[in-house]
């Protein structure tokens, strides 16, 4: 089954709930129950993949979370503190890779209906975009680096700077290159007209929506005020 | 010649672009730093801001217009505010308004300005270890400790950053590495990118 989307104000609502359960509680531990909100809201939008990923990654902190506070067990790689961060952090992980994955014109179509000024609205659509795109990005560089020999565990290791140099700077041309096409394309769509836009993609709100948005609140509001607040 | 001040659509992405750039770059040093304590608590950001200075270079060189800094420090802090803590976000703010106050006569065109507005923000990016020591230290305490987290880590964590002379080598240790990334930075612009056509 594909999957769904709720309306972009749910989504926007459900990270600023999690924003303002992580920032306030007093109880970290307990942020499961965002976490778990968190996992029924990427299940009723049939969001398997995500929920799938996020599942395992929450469980592994779990068994590690476990381990550190019962069987006094201490990470060699990594801080205990980063554990628990993690944990208490998953809820936003959560709901904002869920932004983030959801089409660009929707979103771009709700910012737009609210008079988020067109700056805002490209800022924030780039920066969605920015993680798939790096992504394959860097894949290109490595390939290229590979390709002159300069991947070699030797090569890295007893040149740290040129190494560093030869990945930095064709990541940086490309991405000014990627800015570059991404303004062109972005102004012969339209994007420096003045005046209110409309999109293919817009989407009402449903019923199902509006549950999703009283849930939110529900569930945060009590999160809090039986976890306790610290300013 | 005299440019336009107001942002086009292009500034707006590269501004975005390359600030979430930086800050993937900061979080990964931040990763790959938690593997030692020392080098955690120490030196990393001192190695984040020697990273991040060429990107930053960059990005102020090719706007070329003012406010590039306040919004890649409002971002930023948008990103703190996002992990919880909320405090980052007024504080970047202002960090941004002082190296745009560094920046504010043309300060793209020079090099020295650049390099000043950098090295005070690798000072006051010290900000994200020691604000929660100086004014939410409870709070950070009771997650460090409910974290399950050694004692023994929690003073060391104290120690280096209540000592004065950890505190006074970890602030020049950081404002060296931003000092010496913008050095590194000011030459990578002029031997790859003015070359390349690209500023």
């Amino acid at each position: 089954m594909r999957r769904g989307n709720f309306a972009i104000p749910v989504k926007l609502w459900a990270l600023a709930c999690t924003i303002i359960g992580i920032s306030l509680t007093a109880d970290t531990v307990l942020t499961c129950v965002l976490t778990v909100t968190g996992f029924a809201y990427l299940g009723a939008q049939r969001n398997w993949r995500l929920l799938r990923s996020m599942a395992v990654f929450y469980a592994l902190l779990g068994i590690l979370l476990y381990l550190i506070r019962f069987h006094d067990f201490h990470p060699a790689v990594f801080s205990e503190f980063y554990v628990l961060m993690f944990w208490t952090l998953t809820p936003v992980f959560l709901v904002s890779w869920d932004l983030i994955t959801t089409p660009p014109g929707e979103l771009a179509s709700f910012l737009s209906r609210i008079h988020t000024p067109t700056p805002v609205i490209l800022g924030l659509l780039v920066m969605f975009r920015f993680f798939p795109t790096m992504k394959s990005e860097l894949r290109s560089v490595w390939l290229s680096m590979r390709n002159r020999g300069l991947t070699a565990p030797t090569q890295l290791v007893s040149h740290p700077a040129a190494s560093c140099e030869y990945v930095f700077v064709p990541l940086l041309l490309r991405c000014l290159q990627i800015a570059d096409q991404l303004s062109v394309s972005a102004v012969a769509r339209g994007a420096e007209r003045p005046g209110k836009r409309g999109s293919y993609y817009g989407k009402r709100a449903d019923v199902c929506d509006s549950i999703w948005l009283a849930l939110w609140t529900v569930v945060t509001a009590v999160f809090l005020v039986v976890g306790g607040v610290r300013i | 010649m005299k440019t336009t001040q107001k942002w086009n659509v292009r500034d707006v992405i590269t501004t975005v672009l390359l600030t979430v750039l930086l800050i993937v770059i900061q979080l990964i040093v931040n990763m790959v730093c938690m593997a030692n304590d020392f080098v955690s608590m120490v030196l990393s950001v001192g190695f984040t801001m020697f990273l991040c200075a060429p990107v930053y270079f960059l990005m102020v060189s090719r706007v070329h217009k003012r406010f590039v800094t306040l919004v890649y420090m409002t971002i930023l802090g948008l990103v703190f505010l996002i992990m919880g803590n909320w405090y980052l976000l007024p504080y970047y703010i202002i960090v941004g308004i002082i190296c745009e106050a560094i920046l504010w006569r043309d300060g793209w065109e020079s090099k020295k300005k650049m390099t000043a507005a950098w090295s005070v923000a690798s000072l006051l990016y010290n900000g994200v270890n020691l604000l929660p020591i100086w004014f939410f230290w409870d709070t950070y305490e009771a997650f460090a400790l409910s974290s399950g987290m050694e004692q023994s880590y929690i003073d060391s964590f104290v120690h280096y950053y209540t000592s004065a002379g950890w505190l006074a080598f970890i602030i020049l240790f950081t404002m060296l590495g931003g000092f010496l990334g913008s050095l590194v930075g000011g030459k990578l612009v002029n031997k790859h990118f003015k070359k390349a056509g690209v500023l």
